[in-house]
């Protein structure tokens, strides 16, 4: 008689063992198991709810992925990709080129954790986790080659991160930060907890029901189906931070989701922020950023950290306020900056200023007026009076440009080591720095390699530097396209 | 000697790189951030603050006024 799957299944997962020709310590070392280091004993309880087997992971996979691979065939046959709103559009080659190759490094990140966490229980699920991973990464390729025919920007897809581009500049150092460059502990603190339990929910789900609104439906049971995965493998964070707190590393634990909660907001409010707001249609629009935000992330997150008497991040008050601003002063970083993008940047036009003036009571003081301008400029300069021209100053911890909180509020700080001043948007992401600063001093912003002479300071060839070929993939307004004096050739002397 | 800063004009939306002499003054200074700005049209008094909100005065050089490579300045209209 075959055995009922929980008389056997944790003599699967729960095999850690008493080692006799190494040390604990060797089998584990602290520099990539975690700190604080802990015995075996500490962790023998860890567990979570999914309690997955490979033989149901493998089932359950195989059906998610046919229900994706079934509306990819369905829906390639009636030329959907052509009926796409143009905005939906820039907000797909937005995420595909941000996302695809993050899942990817998100592999190493839970193999780290299938070799080095400290139960057999969490490198069991952490070696499903990678599995989860290699599929995120092979969905958005394969659509993003299926989308080539229609815009040959969607090779940004696989290309982006192989690139100098700036938002991918910042998206890597966030993670490698976040997972890349850290211990199997942190990294379930930080990925598993923070950016997966508190965060992609937004991008994922959020993002699927927009697309159900955009018609854009194999994006949709894409995003969903991802989010299936990352869900169940999400819950990895939470018997870790258990175990911390339990052993009296509630210090540790805390900073943790302090410095990645406000590291992913600033990734969040960049990617998700300015995409629903400005690139979703009106009509596909269910709710702003920051209802999703309010509603999906900080409520639930809220919860979390109830779950685990850990106590809200000191910065809250700056994050509730930056919430009201700080991706409509992004947005207009976009625009002006579009060139050194590999999608197009919207302008609202009126209907869409309505919306924005609706959902954010201080939109229509504070932004308008700048749009405004721009809009006159257009009319006055052509293209060329929208750019910006001037380098923008940029975040040495998120490397963003430090256009928070808001147009006449700016909580930019700098601080000296050593001989070098360093530039930051907020306190938070100086905080942060100061509390690493080995890690993160070393580290070098397009700015600096401006500076430095790295980088080429002339636009042409920074364009060239970030691996965008100008004008053909540079990004320009949605709806105006660009003047007619960027598609002739750079003269040459 | 050349320096770079970052100038935040109270108006804008950005922060953005300034290359300039140091024995260029402070006043030139925020004028040069103005022109790179949303609203080079409006030609205001300005007022120029260094991070820790000291006002300077606009006929100091940048070196006199204390602003070095990678110094944050303000400049606030009126």
């Amino acid at each position: 008689m075959a055995l009922r799957r929980d008389d056997w299944l944790d003599v699967a997962r729960k095999v850690d063992w008493t080692y006799r020709y190494i040390d604990e310590r060797e089998a584990f070392p602290e520099s990539v198991s975690g700190t604080p280091w802990l015995p075996q004993q500490a962790w023998k309880d860890w567990n979570e709810v999914y309690r997955t087997t490979y033989r149901e992971y493998v089932r359950n996979q195989r059906a998610k992925d046919d229900a994706v691979m079934g509306a990819r065939s369905a829906l390639s046959k009636v030329g959907i990709l052509e009926q796409l709103d143009p905005g939906w559009m820039q907000l797909v080659k937005f995420h595909q080129g941000a996302v695809a190759l993050i899942e990817y490094a998100a592999v190493m990140a839970e193999q780290r954790m299938a070799r080095f966490g400290r139960d057999s229980a969490w490198r069991t699920m952490a070696a499903l986790g990678a599995l989860d991973e290699i599929r995120h990464t092979q969905i958005p390729l394969l659509m993003g080659h299926d989308m080539l025919p229609f815009d040959g920007n969607f090779d940004w897809t696989h290309k982006a991160y192989h690139t100098n581009e700036w938002v991918i500049i910042a998206a890597r150092h966030l993670f490698d930060d976040m997972f890349l460059a850290a211990n199997a502990v942190d990294l379930a603190v930080q990925l598993n907890f923070v950016f997966e339990t508190g965060f992609t929910n937004l991008q994922f789900m959020a993002m699927a029901a927009m697309a159900d609104g955009a018609s854009h439906h194999l994006f949709e049971k894409a995003l969903a189906s991802i989010q299936t995965d990352e869900a169940r493998h999400a819950q990895i964070g939470h018997p870790v931070l258990r175990t911390l707190i339990e052993n009296g590393a509630t210090e540790h634990a805390q900073y943790l989701v302090d410095k990645m909660w406000w590291r992913c907001w600033r990734l969040f409010l960049a990617l998700t922020g300015s995409s629903m707001d400005y690139l979703v249609p009106l009509s596909a629009r269910r709710r702003s950023f920051k209802e999703f935000m309010n509603e999906w992330v900080i409520e639930q997150f809220t919860k979390n950290l109830a779950e685990f008497s850990l106590a809200r991040p000191w910065f809250w008050d700056l994050l509730m306020e930056e919430l009201e601003y700080a991706h409509h002063s992004f947005q207009l970083g976009l625009y002006s900056y579009r060139t050194t993008l590999w999608f197009d940047v919207a302008m609202p036009d009126e209907q869409e200023r309505r919306w924005l003036s609706e959902k954010y009571e201080s939109w229509n003081q504070i932004y308008a007026p700048i749009w405004d301008t721009l809009e006159r400029r257009w009319q006055h300069d052509g293209e060329a009076g929208t750019l910006g021209y001037a380098l923008p100053a940029l975040c040495n911890l998120c490397q963003l440009p430090t256009v928070f909180v808001r147009p006449g509020k700016n909580t930019a700080c700098t601080r000296k080591v050593g001989e070098r001043r360093y530039l930051f948007c907020s306190e938070p992401c100086r905080w942060i720095f100061d509390k690493e600063v080995p890690r993160f001093a070393s580290h070098k912003s397009v700015v600096d390699r401006i500076v430095a002479g790295v980088a080429p300071v002339k636009l042409t060839d920074l364009h060239e530097w970030m691996g965008l070929e100008a004008p053909i993939e540079t990004g320009k307004d949605l709806r105006r396209g660009l003047d007619k004096w960027r598609l002739e050739p750079v003269p040459k002397v | 000697m050349i320096v770079y800063l970052f100038g935040y004009m109270s108006d804008d939306f950005v922060g953005r790189v300034l290359v300039a002499p140091t024995e260029q003054t402070v006043g030139r200074l925020a004028e040069q951030l103005v022109s790179w700005g949303w609203n080079p049209e409006r030609r205001d008094r300005y007022r120029v603050m260094n991070e820790a909100g000291t006002v300077l005065d606009p006929a100091l050089t940048i070196a006199q006024a204390g602003l070095s490579n990678g110094d944050i300045f303000t400049v606030e209209r009126g």
